[in-house]
Order: structure tokens, then sequence, then C-alpha cells
């Protein structure tokens, strides 16, 4: 873990809302691991670890003035990382995401024999290398399909809603990840803002994760 | 008298057990306050803990931390100077806490007792409101920790820094940090969320506080705190008297802004 600053080498859109941001430095890290970046807020924001075109890279969903700014107005981004624990699976792998994890999902095909899946709810703007669908209804589908082709191990990269879906689908598998995102201010085990309730009590996102089980997690 | 150098500390809180330390330059670092252990170990609130705005943050992370019994067979070992800080949810509670660490108490430089953390239901912030009481715990705890370097953490609430300051002052402790989050509550997405209000829009409350209690009591060592984010916002801190400079919710934003502070402070205090 360090401090660094990442040179934006390219802006990609996703989808409606999504881009992918390229630096031209690169750093070591495993999958599922991320990096906290500065931007003109009170906070700096977790964007999980992967690459785009070779290159290191993050997927950006603009929420606010600060991904906002991220992706349309830096050029220079403060950081530190990698941070959190990596996933490296063996067997086959399926990985199920939103388009915000896309850049994740490169890192996840680097180092281990996966699928991967996109649901984007909006159309597409991208050639993004994966199986995309659109849509909650195919996504449904094609989550379906997923399950009957039973993997070694699952792992979930979305939002909220999306996690719940696939644990309804998915939770007699044998292995079922699912890679969290909480509200983070350090990154680094220190504040304990990211806390996630687990059938083991309360759980850092930064430090314990950002991967869980997904029967240790409280769906309720 | 405590030699901070610089005199920067990392607050308790949002410093953790010294994580940040793996982040900056030691050098910069004048010692770093430990996250406030309690006598019982907490699990602290649920989630969502933290929210921020324009200006301010709002946390309400309930003093998670292992208990005083385990902090004290598992104590911190940071390569800095290191003040550690304790909350209990009752009068006694503080007590047993004090008879339980005096062994101990030589690890640090300092021992900061938090009257002021606005996120849990018993202690905190409520432990001041009956004065009489209040100044009775200082006396006992002061007679407690006889040899340590004693600093309490009070807010704007429960009754004026100066009166606490003047209690402080009057049952022998040391030093005073000012000012710990205050009472906050915003609307999100149609929800509540209760906690302690921190960043810029602390600043010129805390700046007040400093000021109030530093011109009547320069000798209480005070670690002003409270939306200090730039060189120039410790320029404001020292010019109200402060005797040491806390960065807390900074720290999210840029760790690097504490070797720029302190780099300044060391050649400001040299």
């Amino acid at each position: 873990m360090e401090r660094f600053c990442l040179t934006k080498r390219d802006v990609f859109r996703v989808n409606e809302d999504t881009w992918i941001v390229s630096f031209e430095e690169t750093i070591d890290f495993l999958p599922g691991q991320f990096l906290m970046v500065e931007t003109p807020k009170l906070v700096r924001k977790p964007f999980a670890l992967g690459y785009w075109g070779g290159h290191l890279a993050i997927s950006v969903q603009i929420k606010g003035v600060g991904t906002s700014w991220i992706v349309h107005e830096s050029k220079r981004l403060k950081a530190h990382g990698p941070l959190g624990n990596g996933f490296v699976k063996p067997g086959k792998g399926a990985l199920l995401i939103s388009p915000t994890c896309v850049t994740m999902a490169w890192a996840f095909k680097k180092f281990m024999d996966v699928d991967v899946i996109v649901g984007s709810r909006t159309p597409v703007l991208l050639d993004l290398g994966f199986e995309t669908v659109v849509g909650d209804e195919a996504f449904l589908e094609k989550l379906r399909e997923v399950s009957r082709k039973d993997y070694d191990w699952y792992l979930v990269a979305g939002s909220r809603s999306m996690e719940k879906v696939c644990w309804e689908e998915l939770k007699g598998k044998r292995e079922v990840y699912f890679s969290l995102e909480e509200y983070m201010a350090c990154g680094i085990g220190a504040c304990k803002s990211c806390a996630t309730l687990t059938n083991f009590g309360i759980k850092h996102v930064c430090t314990d994760g950002p991967v869980f089980r997904g029967e240790d997690l409280c769906w309720s | 008298m405590l030699e901070l150098k610089p005199p920067l500390v990392l607050l308790s809180g949002p410093a953790g057990f010294g994580e940040y330390l793996k982040l900056i330059d030691h050098r910069f670092v004048g010692a770093v306050v430990l996250k406030t252990v309690t006598f019982k170990p907490r699990g602290g609130n649920p989630p969502p803990r933290m929210a921020e705005g324009p200006f301010f943050l709002l946390n309400s992370i309930g003093l998670e931390n292992p208990g005083v019994l385990s902090f004290l067979e598992d104590l911190p070992k940071l390569a800095v100077p290191t003040i550690a800080s304790f909350g209990g949810e009752t009068y006694e509670e503080y007590l047993e806490i004090a008879k339980l660490v005096k062994d101990k108490a030589k690890e640090f430089v300092a021992v900061e007792f938090n009257f002021s953390c606005p996120n849990v239901k018993e202690g905190g912030l409520t432990i001041v409101r009956d004065k009489e009481k209040w100044r009775r715990l200082l006396v006992e705890l002061r007679e407690i920790l006889d040899d340590s370097f004693l600093i309490a953490k009070v807010g704007i609430e429960g009754l004026f820094v100066e009166d606490a300051a003047e209690m402080a002052y009057q049952a022998g402790w040391n030093g005073m940090t000012l000012v710990n989050t205050v009472r906050g509550l915003i609307v999100d997405k149609g929800k509540i969320l209760l906690g302690g209000l921190s960043g810029p829009i602390l600043k010129p409350i805390a700046l007040r506080a400093v000021y109030e209690v530093k011109r009547r009591f320069p000798n209480l060592y005070v670690i002003g705190s409270g939306g200090v984010y730039s060189v120039e916002d410790a320029k404001d801190y020292l010019m109200v008297g402060a005797d040491a400079i806390g960065i807390g919710s900074a720290l999210f934003k840029d760790p690097g802004i504490v070797e720029e502070i302190g780099r300044y402070l060391l050649e400001v205090r040299r």
C-alpha cells in the first residue's frame, strides 16, 4: 500500500452514466483489490482496480461532482492502494457484473479461468469484450442460464439490487461471492465507516473484504 | 509539558490505531491519538456510518473498539509518540479504566479522556451534563493517573468550553482537545442520519473554543482540532493559541496534507 499519482491516459464512455478511465502508470495488484482516489470532495472514493486495453484502469459511474470531476476534468489523480484482499480462485468461475466493474473483470481474466457477463440497465456504447445483456429481463434470463451451467464459483459485483437478485438465484450453489460497495473514507481499516452486517457481526469492507461469501451476508 | 515534534497529532477516530502511518512520513507526525477505547468492547453502530456534504462529514461510528482489557493485552506499538484515548459509559467505568490503565500509562506520552462522543447513548457527551459529577470525575481520574499528562477531549455541547477548561485546570489536568464533533443530522434520500459533524464546517467553532480557553488558561496545553485541511488552517489555530494542531477528517481527503502541515510546523517551531 502506498500513495501515488495517476496520469489519465484515455476516457471511454460505457453507457449512460459509466466511463472507463485508463492511466499511463501501472501498479501491482490482485483481482478484487481497489484504490482510493481523491476528488474535490472531502472523502476519497474507492474504485476496483482493473485494466482496459492492457493499461491500468478503473470504471467510474458518475454519481455527483466528485466522480464527474474524475471523468471530465482531472488530469492527475492522487490515490492510495492497492487495498483490500485479493480474490484468486482455481476452477472455472462466472463473473456477473454491472458496467461499473468492467475494468475489474479484465483483471479477473488475467488471473483466472472465468466467464464474464455484463448486465447493463441502459444501452452499452462500447465493445466491452464480454457477453453483455441490456435490461432487467435480459439479465434475469442470462442469470438463470448461467446458474444452470454449474460453475465452480460465482462472483457478483454490481448494485445492491443486482446482488439480491443474483443471491436468490445462486444461493444453492457451493461457492457464491459478492464484491461489496459501502461508503468508505479511509480504505485502510482506520475509520470503521465501511461497516457491513454479516452473520458473524460487523465486518469492514476495506479490510475484511471487499469480497464476501454470500451465505455470510445479511440479506434481509 | 508535552513536547511534540512537530506539534501535530492525528486525531482519535480517523487515525484508528495508527494505520495511516503506513501512508505518511513519520517525521511529520508529532503523535497519534488512538481510537477511543471503552471499558467493554463495542461493536459500533449499524451502517450507514458516514455521509458527506459540501463542507462537512457526518459520522456515526459509535466507538467501535475491542474494550480496555483486550487493548491493554495487545498495545499498539507505533513508530511515533502515542496518546491513548479512553471513554466510559458511566462514571464508574471511567474510573475502572483509569485503574486498569495506570500500570501501562507510561507507554503513552499522554492519556486523553473522551468526554464528548456524540454517537453513543450512554457516556460520551452525556457525562458532562452534571457539572459537579464531572468535576469529581476529573479529580478522581487525576488522582489515579497521577503521573500522566492528562488531556480532556470536549465538544461544545453540555457546557461552555471555558467552563469545562476551568474545571479541568482546577482538577490538575494538563490539556484539552478542542473540539470533538458536534451533533448533527442530515436527511439522505428520505432517511434521517444522526451523527457527529466534522470537516471545514467545524473550523470557526473550534477556533472560537481554542481562543476562549487559551486566553483564560494559557498554561493548558490545547490541541486545536476541527477543519484543518491546509497550512493556512494550521496558521489560524496557532494564531488563537493552539499548542498543537489536530488532523482528523482531512486524512480522508489527502493523507499527504499531514506532511505539508508537519513540515510547516517543524519550520516555525524550530
